[in-house]
């Protein structure tokens, strides 16, 4: 399983590194007198992290998905039953050692690592269309 | 040379974070101005200040060793005032706001919980639940895999209930994780999360509050909950819709 350490101050882990620093943006007391530094390489990142549900790459990637899902699974059985949640339950946890949703964390990571190269470099560099790893996915299999 | 801002705290803070190293390269050294009884946490700004990495780090920092020491209202990353002056003067102009804001948020620490689904367990769960799904993703399995269509109107259908787990399950947590705590910002949606929810815990109560994460971590098998704190309250400086302005003045602080 998956932890991030609950006890976290000022960065660590690359995920936790990338939640807290969302927050540095986002969130905080904004003084109308003060004026704030451009965000043009953040606003980028934010897009980036957008990515999953409602595109063709998603829709064949869970139709395949569902296709290997059942046959682990073995014999379905009717929802709802007691033993279902058992089951649901074990699979969950077998589930998070293989990361999150859509590759979502994936993304993130690298919509972090974009922002930390354009942060080393220049910030503001140019928003480039960037292709999600769906996408990428997908190509290959093409 | 313009002024960078880090918070504002009362200037009887015990651990004032006076010559640390703030934003810039080289970091420059966080400096202390105190106006009456509040005090801004600031260093010169650097030239051509962006949101780069290392300089969001050590804002974070600075805060957090500030925070860890008393209570202070975090401003956002990157803001600059033209000189000292206008930051003491901003200070005297707002005086008994900000006191208000620091005594209500005395004590209290953010922690900020974002959530993904597991894709296996999340699937597992939307297609027991749905007879119509499952016929289809046997039928496809039939015959080989399904055509093109087949897989798109299945994965449509799929990530459409997959989408309302998110919302249902979004409620879940808060509703899981609400109790522990005094305060609740909803953050951004992003497809990045299901989630993205921020927690005002009096430190008193952070145990607890852990307590209940660890138990939705049990009870939501199907999600990954990423949990950061304790960190300066940065989603609850302002009084927001969750927390009435003059509510949290002291009104809590016998209460746990």
């Amino acid at each position: 399983m998956t932890v991030v350490p609950a006890q976290q101050t000022g960065g660590g882990g690359s995920s936790g590194l990338y939640d807290v620093l969302e927050l540095v943006l986002d969130r905080g007391l904004v003084i109308d007198a003060f004026v704030r530094v451009s965000l043009v390489g953040i606003e980028i990142l934010k897009i980036d992290v957008r990515v999953v549900v409602a595109s063709v790459d998603t829709y064949l990637r869970f139709a395949e998905a569902c296709n290997r899902l059942d046959l682990e699974a073995g014999p379905r059985k009717s929802p709802g039953l007691p033993d279902m949640v058992g089951e649901l339950t074990e699979s969950g946890a077998r589930g998070k050692s293989k990361g999150a949703l859509s590759g979502a964390a994936e993304t993130i990571s690298d919509a972090f690592k974009q922002a930390r190269g354009e942060g080393e470099g220049e910030a503001e560099s140019r928003p480039r269309p960037r292709k999600t790893t769906a996408a990428r996915r997908k190509e290959e299999q093409e | 040379m313009s002024t960078y801002v880090y918070a504002i705290t009362a200037s009887s803070h015990p651990a004032l974070p006076e010559g640390m190293g703030g934003v810039g390269e080289p970091p420059l050294p966080v400096r202390i101005l105190k106006e009456g009884d509040l005090a801004a946490i600031v260093s010169d700004a650097p030239e051509g200040l962006r949101p780069k990495r290392r300089d969001l780090l050590a804002h974070q920092n600075v805060l957090a060793e500030a925070g860890a020491a008393g209570s202070l209202l975090p401003m956002r990353f990157g803001s600059v005032a033209t000189d000292d002056a206008s930051v003491t003067g901003v200070l005297a102009e707002r005086v008994e706001h900000y006191k208000e804001r620091l005594r209500a948020l005395d004590g209290k620490v953010e922690y900020n919980v974002k959530a993904t689904h597991v894709e296996e367990a999340v699937l597992h769960r939307v297609m027991a639940e749905s007879p119509e799904l499952r016929a289809l993703a046997e039928a496809n399995r039939k015959a080989g895999g399904g055509s093109y269509d087949d897989k798109i109107r299945l994965g449509e259908m799929v990530a459409a209930a997959v989408k309302a787990k998110e919302g249902e399950d979004a409620a879940e947590v808060q509703r899981a994780l609400a109790p522990a705590t005094d305060a609740v910002s909803v953050g951004p949606e992003s497809t990045g999360w299901l989630v993205n929810v921020s927690f005002l815990v009096d430190r008193g109560s952070a145990e607890e509050f852990l307590a209940a994460v660890e138990r939705a971590r049990k009870s939501l098998a199907h999600l990954e909950l990423r949990v950061n704190g304790p960190l300066p309250p940065y989603s609850f400086v302002e009084p927001g819709p969750a927390e009435p302005a003059g509510t949290t003045a002291g009104a809590d602080a016998g209460a746990e």
